[in-house]
């Protein structure tokens, strides 16, 4: 077979399998998935392209009461949290992806967005909007940070905790990206749209569009990330929230028929300021704790000793299991 | 607390997140249930009246040396009688 044979039957390959390929991707399972954030922007590549992908300061303007809520709330710092969280994140790489055999992992520079997507799927779940470079850059400056902790090395620490602090799961994450769960039956969430509890206008340029979520003031909604436990469609599944479990088959089945938003947000006055245990009021309405003491004379054969019985009652009037995440 | 499996196998706990798939134990408060504790405590040699404080601590990483947090605390005074035999 001469040189130019050789050229035209790749070309006419490459041309077949062109077209195989069209009809392929028209078929692609989801309608609508072209008109979301990441698909309009194009993946980040670096953490500030992915904070300006998820950028919900404008709503600030409009929004600032229920703004400074969220900023109390740990929503507000959900990568940095209270310091912990980042430092398990690389307790995660070190005891983890660098141990594991399989992991492709060696050092922090090898680690990939799917690496971390067992810690981000709800610190950050975003980020499977991002290209590893942006996993690479996290990781990278959650060790400059701790390594700035340790060496008391203030102007560093500052810098990277600013940068941590950057990510968060802010409007654009409940309000957008994760504001649809049945993306077939009710659409993938759109670029330009705030998903709430009604449809209309919004007076903003770069969200001009209202539309109900199905699912805002549902416990799905919640229960995307404070989960059912083991998350399995992970290479490596891991397991850190479990409470919708707890509250979807010891809640709801026992009869329990209150939603996430309705206790957290609603009764406890809370607004976007979703707290736990650490607010005073959640915590005094989650447990009923009783103690009853009665003290007696014990007799041992001859031996008499004074004695207290002490019974303790704890109900747990919480929606999910306590403790839980 | 639930005490997490390490890769959902055999007996031992999983450090963090990243390991854990499965429960070996579970002495969480489950909703709507009551859990009942029963303690027995002898008065300290020639006493007869006793403070009794009762703390709840919840232990987010286990050890009172991380983050302890005392969620409820009671103080009850337990006398008893003074004479018979």
């Amino acid at each position: 077979m001469t040189t130019k044979k050789i050229k035209t039957v790749w070309v006419w390959t490459a041309m077949i399998a062109l077209a195989l390929s069209i009809p392929l991707t028209a078929l692609a399972a989801g309608i609508g998935k072209e008109g979301r954030i990441v698909n309009k922007k194009g993946k980040a590549n670096t953490i500030a392209e992915l904070v300006a992908m998820y950028d919900s300061s404008s709503c600030i303007e409009c929004h600032q009461e229920i703004h400074d809520d969220w900023a109390l709330s740990v929503h507000s710092r959900s990568i940095y949290g209270t310091g912990r969280t980042a430092a398990t994140f690389r307790t995660s790489v070190v005891n983890g992806l660098q141990e594991w055999a399989f992991s492709g992992v060696k050092g922090p520079k090898d680690v990939q967005v799917e690496h971390l997507m067992g810690c981000a799927k709800c610190h950050l779940p975003q980020l499977a909007d991002a290209n590893d470079s942006v996993a690479k850059e996290l990781i990278a400056s959650i060790y400059n940070w701790m390594d700035a902790v340790r060496a008391g090395n203030d102007k560093v620490r500052i810098v990277e905790e600013n940068k941590l602090k950057s990510l968060n799961i802010n409007c654009l994450v409940c309000h957008n990206r994760n504001a649809i769960t049945h993306k077939w039956t009710d659409g993938y969430p759109q670029k330009g749209v705030v998903y709430g509890s009604t449809d209309g206008e919004h007076p903003s340029d770069a969200f001009p569009t209202m539309k109900k979520s199905a699912i805002m003031g549902e416990s799905i909604l919640c229960g995307q990330c404070h989960g059912l436990g083991p998350n399995l469609e992970l290479d490596n599944p891991t397991q850190c929230a479990t409470l919708y479990g707890s509250y979807l088959w010891s809640y709801t089945a026992e009869g329990g028929r209150e939603t996430c938003q309705e206790c957290h947000m609603r009764k406890s006055g809370l607004g976007h300021n979703m707290q736990s245990y650490r607010d005073p009021g959640l915590a005094e309405a989650a447990l009923d704790f009783k103690v009853q003491t009665s003290g007696f004379h014990w007799r041992d054969a001859s031996n008499i000793r004074p004695y207290v019985a002490v019974d303790i009652s704890m109900t747990n009037k919480a929606g999910h299991v306590i403790p839980d995440g | 607390m639930p005490i997490p499996q390490q890769f959902a196998r055999g007996d031992r706990m999983g450090r963090g997140p990243y390991e854990k798939s499965g429960l070996i134990s579970e002495t969480s408060l489950h909703p709507g249930k009551t859990k009942k504790e029963h303690f027995e405590i002898f008065y300290p040699e020639g006493l007869t009246d006793l403070d009794v404080t009762v703390k709840l601590w919840y232990l987010p990483y286990g050890t009172m040396a991380s983050d302890p947090f005392l969620w409820r605390e009671v103080n009850k005074s337990v006398s008893i009688s003074k004479e018979g035999k």
